[in-house]
């Protein structure tokens, strides 16, 4: 069985995500279980009605963080395929923000993985969210990513 | 905006000199995100700058030029070349700095 990210996907889009593609290409015949997560734009915040969002992202490192994300899950559970795309711009209410499918021969993998990878995802990667509302539009309260304490002895330039 | 630092006068040492010059300029690209590109106007900037400098002394400039930058600083994390980095890292000449609000995706 594949292991490895070579037949995974991690995408940053701007377009509707498909999710019944990522499905089909997570699954396998010596699969037995895909967990799926999709997160959805929600119509209200905080109780104010919300009008749409704007996600904006630092991409490059967005998606290196993301391919880390399944580089862990892999090292972790017993799962064959990872699919994780997040969608960046305008998201009108209801449209996917962020889908994960994972394939494990046995459920219990592809439950933990996706709840890992969902996790991980809102905690490490560089993506922001801006909410609009009838009077105005905020940044969503967001997760300060862990950053290496700072360094006993300066590394020297080489 | 920032004003580059001008660049060390040439040394007056010949091409082959062995002596290092007294000081190197140091060019990064700087990038912010969110709230803090509203803040200070700059989705990405080039800065030069003489001396050595840390990733914090470099928000610092930043601050001084954009007041409002300074009351975030507890509530951003930096990366340096697309990884988080502390604050006391050095930088290097090319480097891409990035200062980043509390992530919001999913």
């Amino acid at each position: 069985m594949a292991t490895f990210p070579q037949d995974d996907i991690y995408q940053l889009v701007r377009e509707p995500i498909d999710l019944v593609a990522l499905v089909r290409h997570v699954r396998a015949p010596e699969d037995g279980a895909i967990v799926t997560f999709d997160g959805f734009a929600r119509n209200q915040s905080h109780n104010r009605p919300t009008l749409y969002l704007d996600y904006e992202a630092y991409e490059s490192m967005a998606l290196a963080k993301m391919r880390e994300i399944g580089v862990q899950l892999h090292e972790k559970y017993s799962i064959h395929r990872v699919a994780m795309v997040h969608r960046l711009g305008r998201l009108e209410i209801g449209d996917t923000s962020v889908f994960i499918a994972v394939s494990a021969p046995h459920r219990a993998a592809a439950f933990d993985a996706c709840r890992f990878a969902i996790d991980t995802l809102k905690r490490t990667v560089p993506i922001w969210k801006k909410e609009y509302f009838e009077d105005g539009a905020v940044w969503a309260d967001g997760e300060l990513p862990p950053a290496p304490a700072a360094t006993p002895r300066a590394k020297p330039a080489s | 905006m920032l004003k580059p630092v001008p660049l060390a006068p040439p040394s007056s040492a010949g091409y082959n000199s062995p002596v290092p010059p007294v000081s190197q300029t140091i060019r990064v690209t700087v990038l912010f995100f969110g709230r803090l590109k509203e803040l200070t106007g700059h989705a990405e900037h080039s800065i030069e700058f003489a001396d050595a400098m840390t990733i914090e002394q470099l928000f610092a400039l930043y601050a001084a030029r954009h007041p409002e930058l300074a009351k975030y600083r507890s509530s951003v994390v930096a990366s340096r070349n697309q990884e988080f980095a502390a604050w006391d890292t050095p930088l290097r000449s090319g480097d891409e700095v990035a200062f980043l609000p509390p992530v919001s995706g999913g």
